[in-house]
């Protein structure tokens, strides 16, 4: 065949019908797995990592399921990317996007069979996903004028994501410490400025938001244990003797006098270092890299606060937060911008002395410090607070918020349902096909909570019916509710995000027909 | 389906069973089994006649223990749910340093009705739900149950440090080692900070020879090492006056590699009289300061001390100590209370800590260091431990840690609660009681885990070789009629008052094994598939 002759051996091709087939399987089989992790009565997955020490993750949050998996179908691929992207920019929904993407193509098997040409898929998912869109943009709420109720907005948006994680018993608490935390970076999307702290120990309830900054770190020993006013600053320099960097360098001398004075002049060396740190003004020092015995000592001996050895992340953000630079010279005092905070002491977290910045420059700065029965708790902890503080500062930005609990699916499944009453054509076919998978959101939810969901989505549709209907699954108690009165809110921008990328997604693997498998990259390329 | 009738149909759904695929049941299942097998494991060292195990690790060492945390530690347990277990007697050892079996026992116990509840047909997040709630509400009755205690009241404390102790292998020792600890952590609690106990500021020497019995509590520093006797040193100093120096007395090193030239023999005279000289002036400087003492730094660079330094130091009759591990300083120099010395320059008098008495004493075939009656001594004390054996001074060390944690939750929290499977059994009692008053499948999950509780009234009994049905029921009845601190007492083999038997333990044992064994039960719950990832 002629194709042996144009790929090398051990490539692969599949075409036309096959390749789809196998792109739809394996899109679906990814969204299968992630499914039931959905909701607020989602399961959690165990990841067992095959590489050394077999490590566990426990968790619940697609993203992470998605990223570790060993997966080898291009399709799947997508859809792990889709999520990936959906975690960086608004950090929730990364579940959502891959479910919606599978019903999608789910969807679009059926039609393919039905021989609709993949392209008039596509355009009728185009037509439907723009009226979804223009829908959701016609009911947000927006209540960034009023401060009261958008602090209530974002609470309930922050119970809303960690409902459906392990911090669910306690997402009051947890929600107002991430709204808080939030709050306090005024409207900046960084969160290098919330630092999240994991001590084993206690129970999640004991978690605390602190203001200020904790360094995981000891302070040397004969020196202060509490400083007022503190002026930091932070290095990343070596405390040792300079030495050359040549190799086989070394001395030559003709006695143990002149060793002596050698070791003496590098001493001297270290001495004229510390006495150009101390002549900074300063009281406190961070040192990234060893401080060793001498230059403590010195650095005892004057009243100065030295912390050595701290993690490259630890003073990076402790430079941030007290809005100094990190030095690796000291010859210049003047160029040298320095940290401050208003007090400086030792605090005992669990059974841990930390040392705790607080009053620092930078006033958004904050500390969550989670407490937990286990590693495996607090991984997840971290995770489920890290979705919410993501959701929280995008929703800060953009602050239209709508309702949750599939109130937005069926929004959209009824408007597209209708477009497609109106579209002639085989479009429609496709429009009314996307709406069965939007409708495929609320189903899974209410079936991951062992509820009859064909019953549950079947009053839904009627309810929303009327207009302004707020009805949505009510999975604690198990009915139709009113979304509004029970204050679960989602932020406008992840359902947005999960709506366009997952449609995207979805024409992207609708669009092949061909799959090709470079051979390994083992020979040299001879073509 | 008509609006009107909408509401019956919603508490309807609630009900609905769930329906799991075959795959996930699977999972769950093997997940069960797995945890409940390392229950079952460490399940007969519960209690005061429970049973040791001796672990052969994998580098041929033989360990015996009774504690559960250690037990799980070395067991290697692959399985991802067996090793959440595991994790979870960490965090008992961590968050209360005692009841890491108990804690182990109950999560076993819980999982087994949670088996019989999945069986059923309900879903995981409904009985992961029930259990949050049934948690909650145990730690009130727990709390309702418990007595306050003060520090003062240092019976009470003792008390509960010796039903801690009584479980382990050197239980017939409790009337020594109890004391031991309480005086141990009350003398490390800081007045400024009263809720907070460091229990690194309790350093636990261990030194193989003589018994058990043999102790102590030292007020003071020791060192599981010998005063360098190289040259004849002295092996005791009064009126000592210590200096804890980072630096090395030996000839000079620089970081630089050197290399000294030597052209003839005249020279080489010349070089070996200038070391001693060097040596000989740093020595006579530490003299200066009125110093008899000297614990040196171990360092890697060069030899900390040489021949040559320490005859001459010997000759100045000053003893030294050497190799002193650097993770070690800042306790030694808080006991003391002096300061490292990292130059030979910075060698002051007022860096010096002072003491009565440093001595060398001989034990069994060592001997240690002692340094007592420190002037202003820190915080801190140190336990010396003695044991015939390897193993029996190793497993001395946990208990004793054990017993150490338990006073250290008494500071903490300071509430006492009966021991004996009484609170066990009386909140199961009330739990019971309660689940009747719920409605729906809470009350349902509410009952299995009250249930579930009994296992440690149940599993002290078994281990003491009683019969449990008997004692269980019996424990039930007198419960049932007001005696809420009826519990088992395993020497005579009864029901008594075991608030009168003094067998008792802090609160916080209690309570974090409850919330910590539920907050486990409730993740193996919710789990449905094991992924292998890279």
């Amino acid at each position: 065949m002629a194709i042996d002759t144009i790929f090398k051996d051990e490539a692969s091709q599949e075409k036309g019908e096959r390749a789809r087939m196998a792109s739809f399987v394996g899109a679906m089989a990814i969204a299968d797995l992630v499914k039931t992790t959905l909701g607020p009565k989602g399961m959690d997955k165990i990841l067992q990592s095959t590489g050394r020490g077999r490590e566990v993750t426990v968790t619940n949050d697609g993203a992470t399921i998605l990223k570790s998996l060993h997966i080898d179908n291009p399709a799947a691929k997508v859809l792990v990317d889709i999520s990936k992207v959906q975690d960086d920019e608004v950090g929730d929904g990364t579940t959502s996007v891959v479910v919606l993407a599978g019903e999608l193509l789910r969807e679009a098997e059926k039609l393919v069979a039905a021989k609709i040409h993949p392209m008039t898929i596509i355009s009728g998912y185009r037509m439907a996903a723009e009226c979804a869109r223009n829908v959701l943009l016609q009911k947000v709420v927006d209540n960034k004028a009023d401060a009261d109720k958008f602090r209530s907005d974002l609470m309930n948006i922050a119970m809303t994501t960690l409902s459906s994680k392990i911090l669910s018993q306690d997402k009051e608490h947890f929600a107002s410490l991430a709204v808080d935390a939030v709050m306090r970076l005024k409207g900046s999307t960084n969160l290098e400025a919330i630092q999240i702290i994991k001590k084993p120990g206690g129970s999640l309830k004991d978690s605390f938001l602190d203001e200020g900054f904790i360094l995981d770190k000891k302070i040397g020993i004969g020196q202060p244990k509490r400083i007022e006013n503190a002026k930091i600053l932070v290095a990343n320099t070596a405390m040792d003797t300079d030495k050359v960097k040549i190799y086989g360098a070394r001395v030559r001398v003709d006695s143990m006098a002149k060793v002596a004075e050698i070791e003496g002049a590098e001493k001297e060396k270290m001495r004229e270092k510390v006495q150009k740190i101390i002549g900074h003004g300063i009281n406190c020092f961070v040192n990234r890299q060893l401080i060793y015995n001498f230059p403590e000592e010195l650095f005892a001996d004057a009243g100065i606060l030295a912390i050595e050895h701290a993690d490259f992340d630890g003073i990076e953000r402790l430079a941030l937060v007290t809005g100094g630079e990190i030095a690796s010279t000291f010859d210049n005092p003047e160029s040298v911008k320095l940290g401050q905070c208003d007090l400086i002491e030792e605090i005992m977290i669990g059974e841990d002395k930390l040392i705790h910045f607080s009053g620092v420059a930078m006033g958004q700065a904050c500390t969550i410090v989670l407490r937990g029965a286990s590693h495996h708790v607090l991984d997840e902890a971290e995770r489920s607070l890290h979705d919410a503080l993501c959701v929280l500062s995008q929703t800060v930005n953009d602050s239209r918020v709508l309702l949750g609990g599939g109130w937005p699916e069926m929004v959209m499944a009824k408007e597209t349902d209708e477009l497609a009453r109106k579209t002639p054509g085989k479009k429609s076919l496709a429009i009314e096909a996307f709406s069965r998978a939007l409708l495929a959101i609320p189903t899974i939810i209410a079936d991951n909570a062992g509820l009859d969901s064909a019953e549950l989505i079947s009053q839904l549709r009627a309810e929303h019916q009327s207009e302004g209907c707020t009805a949505g699954i009510d999975v604690i108690s198990g009915s139709v509710g009113d979304m509004a009165a029970r204050g679960i809110c989602e932020a406008f921008k992840v359902k947005q995000a999960v709506l366009l990328s997952a449609t995207e997604a979805a024409e992207m693997i609708l669009r092949v027909d061909e799959i090709i498998s470079c051979a390994p990259r083992r020979r040299e390329d001879r073509m | 389906m008509a609006a009107v009738t909408a509401p019956q149909q919603h508490r309807s759904s609630k009900t609905e069973s769930y329906v799991d695929n075959k795959r996930k049941e699977d999972i769950r299942h093997a997940n069960i089994v797995a945890a409940r097998a390392v229950a079952s494991a460490v399940r007969t060292s519960l209690g005061p006649k429970g049973m040791d195990k001796m672990i052969s690790t994998s580098s041929d060492e033989v360990i015996i223990t009774n504690d559960g945390a250690t037990i799980l530690n070395k067991m290697q347990v692959l399985q991802p749910a067996a090793k959440m277990l595991v994790e979870l007697s960490k965090s008992q050892d961590s968050a209360a340093g005692d009841g890491t079996t108990t804690v182990v026992v109950i999560a076993g116990a819980l999982l087994e009705q949670c088996l019989i509840l999945l069986s059923h047909g309900i879903h995981p997040t409904v009985i992961s739900d029930s259990l949050h709630k049934a948690s909650l509400k145990a730690l009130d009755v727990l709390s309702a149950m418990a007595v306050p205690v003060e520090l003062s009241d240092k019976d009470s404390l003792v008390k509960s440090a010796s039903t801690s102790l009584n479980s382990k292998v050197v239980s017939q020792y409790s009337t020594l080692l109890a004391p031991l600890a309480v005086d141990s952590v009350l003398s490390v609690v800081d007045p400024a900070t009263p809720d907070m106990v460091d229990l690194r500021d309790i350093k636990i020497v261990k030194k193989l020879g003589g018994t058990v019995d043999d102790t102590e509590l030292v007020r003071g520093l020791v060192f599981d090492k010998k005063v360098s006797h190289a040259a004849g040193g002295p092996t005791r100093m009064e009126n000592a006056k210590i200096a804890v120096i980072q630096f090395q007395i030996s000839p000079p090193k620089t970081d630089i590699e050197q290399s000294i030239v030597v052209s003839d023999y005249s020279q080489m005279d010349r070089i070996l009289k200038e070391e001693r000289s060097y040596i000989l002036g740093m020595i006579k400087k530490i003299k200066a300061t009125g110093c008899n003492v000297l614990l040196i730094q171990k360092s890697i660079l060069r030899d900390a001390v040489t021949d040559l330094s320490l005859h001459y130091l010997a000759k100045a009759k000053i003893l030294v100590i050497k190799d002193v591990e650097r993770d070690d300083i800042e306790f030694i120099t808080k006991t003391l209370n002096c300061l490292p010395i990292a130059n030979i320059e910075h060698f002051r008098a007022e860096k010096l800590g002072h003491a009565d008495l440093v001595e060398e004493v001989s034990l069994g075939d060592g001997k240690i260091v002692k340094i007592t009656g420190i002037k202003d001594m820190g915080k801190t004390t140190t336990v010396l431990v003695r044991g015939s054996n390897q193993l029996v001074l190793d497993e001395a060390d946990r208990s004793l840690h054990d017993a150490l944690c338990v006073v250290r939750c008494l500071v903490a929290k300071r509430f006492l609660i009966a021991g004996g499977g009484a609170p066990e059994i009386e909140l199961s009692r009330q739990l019971g009681a309660w689940a009747k008053v719920l409605h729906g499948m809470e009350g349902y999950c509410v009952r299995a885990f009250a249930e579930a509780l009994e296992v440690i009234p149940y599993t002290l009994a078994e281990n003491a070789g009683l019969n449990p049905i008997a004692i269980v029921t019996e424990l039930r009845n007198r419960h049932a009629q007001g005696e809420i601190n009826a519990g088992i007492n395993v020497r005579k083999g009864q029901i008594t008052n075991i608030l009168e038997e003094n067998v008792v333990q802090p609160l916080l044992v209690s309570t974090s094994a409850i919330t910590l064994a539920t907050e486990c039960v409730r993740m193996i719950l919710k789990i449905d598939d094991i992924v292998t990832v890279r």
